[in-house]
């Protein structure tokens, strides 16, 4: 067998995916009370467009602003607005948002457009992605009609379909691919269309090969969009690794895909523009996974946008043995979180609950300079000197060893053997080095 | 349902299993044959070398940092692949108080004062064994005791083979078939080239050391051997080169990080080993040619940075 396409470097971490790949998609519960951030992306966060005491329909939008990089939210129950007020988030900071106590019952979705896809323009399905609030459902959240809206300059030919999630644990992309194949054909081929690109690749992981022959099937005999096998190996998601892997395209340092003719949409992001122009459904749900070897029944729901953590995992039958780490997101990027407080967002892809035979007190030694962080990263970079010179201050050492290069993967710091959180020390790094660039 | 003691970190959450006290336990595995080797042939003259020198780097170690008042580091198990490494670079009969200086060497001087594991600039045992080397008298009476396995050749005591070497007389010397097996005058662990081989495809199938160092300086030597006439096979196969390529020029510590730095590294050590046995003494000359080696690795780094991804090639 021919080899297949990577990229170089990364890691080979325990993948765990069966915890939770064999489980179809269902319907999780519906909250007593959502908290909806106002902030759930990059870019500028949304003014309130509902107070409290006011009424909401689902799918009603609650927060907007004229910003460009920016994307509208949604109620995502039917309800009462309890407060409008500061709430903390996932990552710790305080964002302000919507709370609404939902009603007792929720009305079925009905479909409230008719509109024939064929017929959409490139500017119309940017403006149904904005309206429909989209953002980049991989975890990084960026606004999609931002990204559909490339410069002139640098036009693109070829949008990736990033179905690779090489996140260990997660599968909830897995599972979308499986059972919403046409629809995130269909999505994929509006991204084609909005940029005007000739092809459309979708990039899938050697560990999903019953997605790769569903997608094969669902495309038919359509000579733009075609199915790509990759190896197995983290992270082939990377939106650089992966445009490299499938293309031999390499984006330049500080670049956007843009720059190589590429867009990159995540599985759910491509499933939501579909919902978003064929039925009018904007983004305030989306599938996320509930896994781990502390969780007692890990399952793929689908969760509406603000509803408490604790709910999802009291409804995946809570926790098993000995839960130590509670991340959001997958585990080599995600967030540790100190309590199950937190809202889902609309770039929660998973709620992953480790035991504590998984989590270790970690002690930090010296740097042996074995030098697993250079081979394992797969920017080229050299994390242990970036390390050593945000150690010393020296900020400048620091951005030649390539630390504003570092999208925080974590296979520097997975593979190291004296345990040195190298992302931590990056994240240092560039911290500082943008603060000073802005004096 | 309320969760108590969850531990916050930033991610990523998940860790491989590599941790250096396990990289020094295969090295301690890998070292194991020759080790055996050369218990078998020198029995208790082995035994007590080595168990002075482990003793010497453990006491040492646990001492320095105890004056020093820093936390106790016996359990990364690097002072005792040391130890091992300096006893298996010494001959089988030597003044016991040269085993102690030695280690006292390698380990306050050139481990502990350049600022413990990770920072020292030269292989600790190398150091300690080439300190020992210059400046006490054993080398002069370096006659190569044979152990009671016999090998290759007969007599109690015999000129190495890299004094056949120097004197170009290879052929008057123990076979090339008696240098991966058998026992012939040298240090302890000249016992068969083939037990380091061993352990060192060991270390390198469980991925402690790559192939590029060991491969490049065993092929330097071998090339550059023939082209000064010193026949390039006997040269790889004879004296330290072995145990130098796999279990010290890898040292991850003194080595360089990139594959370029790497590949420069091992080229001078290589052409290092050679020029020295042909021009030099018969004794130390892979000691010598390593650490020369180790000096130009802060330089190697800054010289090879690796490339970044996406990076022009003509930037």
């Amino acid at each position: 067998m021919a080899e297949m396409k990577t990229f170089k470097g990364g890691i080979h971490p325990p993948y765990n995916k069966e915890l939770a790949s064999g489980k179809a998609i269902k319907r999780g519960p519906v909250p007593k009370e959502v908290a909806i951030p106002l902030q759930q992306h990059i870019g500028a966060p949304c003014e309130a467009l509902v107070k409290a005491g006011d009424r909401v329909e689902v799918g009603q939008k609650i927060g907007e602003t004229g910003a460009f990089v920016s994307a509208p939210v949604h109620a995502s129950v039917s309800g009462t607005v309890k407060d409008v007020s500061k709430v903390t988030n996932f990552t710790g900071a305080s964002v302000m948002s919507v709370i609404i106590t939902a009603d007792a019952n929720q009305p079925e979705f009905v479909k409230k457009t008719d509109k024939d896809l064929d017929a959409l323009t490139a500017e119309e399905i940017r403006e149904i992605a904005k309206e429909a609030g989209l953002v980049g459902m991989g975890g990084a959240a960026f606004p999609t009609h931002v990204k559909l809206s490339p410069p002139k300059e640098s036009p693109v030919d070829t949008v990736v379909i990033n179905g690779c999630e090489c996140e260990p644990f997660l599968t909830c992309d897995h599972r979308q691919m499986l059972e919403r194949t046409n629809d995130m054909i269909a999505g994929a081929k509006l991204l084609q269309r909005a940029v005007g690109a000739n092809r459309v690749i979708i990039g899938v992981e050697a560990n999903k090969m019953d997605a790769v022959d569903a997608l094969r099937s669902g495309i038919g005999s359509d000579k733009d969009v075609s199915v790509e096998v990759l190896e197995v190996k983290y992270p082939e998601g990377a939106e650089k690794m992966l445009i490299f892997a499938l293309t031999g395209r390499r984006v330049p340092p500080g670049k956007l895909p843009s720059e190589v003719g590429c867009l990159v949409q995540n599985v759910g992001t491509a499933i939501a523009l579909y919902e978003a122009a064929a039925w009018g459904k904007p983004l305030y749900e989306r599938v996320l996974t509930v896994t781990g070897p502390g969780i007692r029944e890990p399952g793929n729901l689908i969760a509406a946008i603000g509803t408490p953590i604790s709910q999802l995992i009291d409804f995946c039958g809570g926790t098993v043995g000995n839960p130590a780490k509670l991340i959001i997101g997958g585990p080599m990027t995600g967030w540790a979180q100190s309590e199950e407080s937190a809202n889902v967002v609309k770039g929660t892809s998973g709620i992953v609950m480790l035991t504590s035979d998984v989590v270790e007190a970690a002690e930090e030694s010296d740097c042996v300079r074995c030098g697993k962080c250079l081979d394992a990263c797969p920017m080229f970079l050299s994390p242990n000197f970036i390390v050593q010179a945000t150690r010393r201050g020296q900020w400048d050492e620091a951005e030649e060893w390539g630390a504003l290069d570092c999208f925080e993967c974590g296979c520097c710091t997975f593979e190291c053997p004296a345990l040195i959180p190298h992302v931590q020390y990056t994240r240092t790094a560039k911290a500082k080095i943008a603060a000073l660039r802005k004096k | 349902m309320a969760l108590d003691n969850l531990v916050v970190t930033p991610p990523p959450h998940l860790r491989s299993k590599e941790r250096i006290p396990l990289a020094m336990r295969d090295v301690l595995i890998a070292l194991a044959p020759v080790t055996i080797a050369a218990l078998v042939a020198f029995t208790y003259n082995a035994l007590f070398n080595i168990a002075l020198a482990v003793g010497s780097c453990l006491f040492f170690e646990w001492a320095t940092r105890k004056v020093r008042k820093q936390k106790p580091t016996l359990t990364d198990g690097s002072a005792l692949v040391t130890g091992l490494l300096l006893a298996l670079l010494l001959p089988p009969r030597i003044q016991w108080m040269n085993i102690i200086i030695a280690a006292f060497i390698a380990i306050v001087i050139a481990k502990e004062l350049m600022g413990g594991l990770g920072r020292n600039i030269f292989n600790p045992a190398l150091f300690g064994f080439v300190f020992i080397l210059i400046g006490s008298g054993f080398l002069a009476s370096w006659t190569g005791h044979l152990g009671f396995l016999r090998g290759g050749f007969d007599g109690v005591t015999a000129a190495t083979p890299l004094v056949y070497l120097k004197q170009g007389i290879t052929s008057q010397g123990p076979s090339y078939l008696a240098l991966l097996f058998g026992n012939y005058g040298g240090a302890i662990s000249e016992v068969g080239a083939f037990w380091v081989l061993l352990g060192g495809a060991y270390l390198l199938y469980r991925k402690v050391i790559d192939w590029v160092i060991p491969a490049t300086i065993l092929l330097t030597v071998l090339v550059f051997g023939y082209i000064l006439q010193a026949d390039g096979l006997y040269q790889i196969l004879a004296g330290g080169v072995m145990l130098g390529a796999f279990f010290m020029a890898t040292d991850w510590t003194t080595s360089p990080m990139t594959v370029s730095g790497q590949i420069v590294y091992s080229l001078i050590i290589g052409v290092s080993i050679v020029l020295i046995r042909v021009y030099g003494g018969p004794a130390g000359a892979v000691a010598y040619s390593i650490l020369i080696g180790n000096a130009f690795v802060l330089l190697l780094d800054k010289v090879f940075k690796p490339k970044r991804f996406g990076q022009a090639v003509a930037a």
